[in-house]
């Protein structure tokens, strides 16, 4: 809609996020308000305690799908920029798998389009987690993308609603 | 005609592989080519119940038809964040 568009930043990274970068670079000078989410892995699971995480990735549709994701959150609330990371591969205890930062001219549409962005990534954007444990490793539980109805219709059909 | 078919998580486990090409007739829907699919790794047909399906990069009904070169992926219910 705008030019902010372009100034969004939506990755996947085997590298350890730039946490702090990533939110000084969504702000310009017209914002009030950055609000972030720091999504980290936890040391426990379940009961059980967790030595490391994996994380796998369709990467060409998890993309596309968090680029919808910034989309919605510019098109229905007053925000600047959205940077969306998510970090693939081997994570040890207390890194961080994604990262979102929102900028916007006041924080409840930060706050609320951070909010979006990560409730909205974790049912559709096709990324696996394994949690490994010391005695073994499971594929966590996630949650079922919406489907669509059954119907032909390519092009019109949202994925979600 | 031929499709890609692309397995992930505790699936592609399953499959023992992350990616095939299939032989699909013209017009077979995307239920008939997980049926295919899973006819010989009877382990994958257990989890077709939590599964959604994807064509080209974007989720897509059981019953969409597919068309040559068209690419499939099998998704258990995702667990990113």
């Amino acid at each position: 809609m705008t030019a902010s568009h372009s100034q969004d930043r939506i990755e996947l990274t085997r590298e350890i996020i730039p946490n702090a970068a990533i939110a000084c670079e969504v702000r310009a000078d017209e914002d009030g308000a950055v609000a972030t989410f720091d999504g980290c892995v936890r040391n426990h699971s379940h009961g059980r305690s967790t030595l490391y995480l994996e994380y796998e990735a369709y990467e060409s549709m998890a993309l596309a799908k968090m680029r919808e994701i910034a989309e919605h959150v510019h098109r229905s609330l007053a925000i600047n920029r959205v940077a969306i990371i998510h970090r693939l591969g081997r994570l040890e205890i207390g890194e961080t798998s994604v990262f979102i930062a929102v900028s916007a001219a006041h924080r409840a549409a930060a706050f609320d389009a951070c909010r979006y962005a990560i409730d909205a990534l974790k049912k559709t954007v096709p990324i696996w987690k394994k949690e490994f444990f010391a005695d073994g490793a499971v594929w966590a539980d996630g949650e079922v993308p919406p489907s669509p109805a059954a119907a032909e219709t390519p092009a019109a059909k949202p994925a979600s609603n | 005609m031929f499709v890609k078919v692309l397995y992930f998580g505790r699936l592609k486990e399953i499959a023992g592989s992350a990616e095939e090409s299939v032989e699909v007739r013209d017009g077979e829907r995307i239920e008939e080519l997980f049926a295919r699919c899973s006819s010989s790794r009877p382990e994958l047909r257990k989890f077709r119940s939590s599964l959604v399906a994807a064509r080209n990069r974007e989720f897509a009904a059981w019953d969409t038809a597919l068309s040559g070169g068209d690419e499939v992926g099998f998704l258990p219910p995702v667990s990113g964040g």
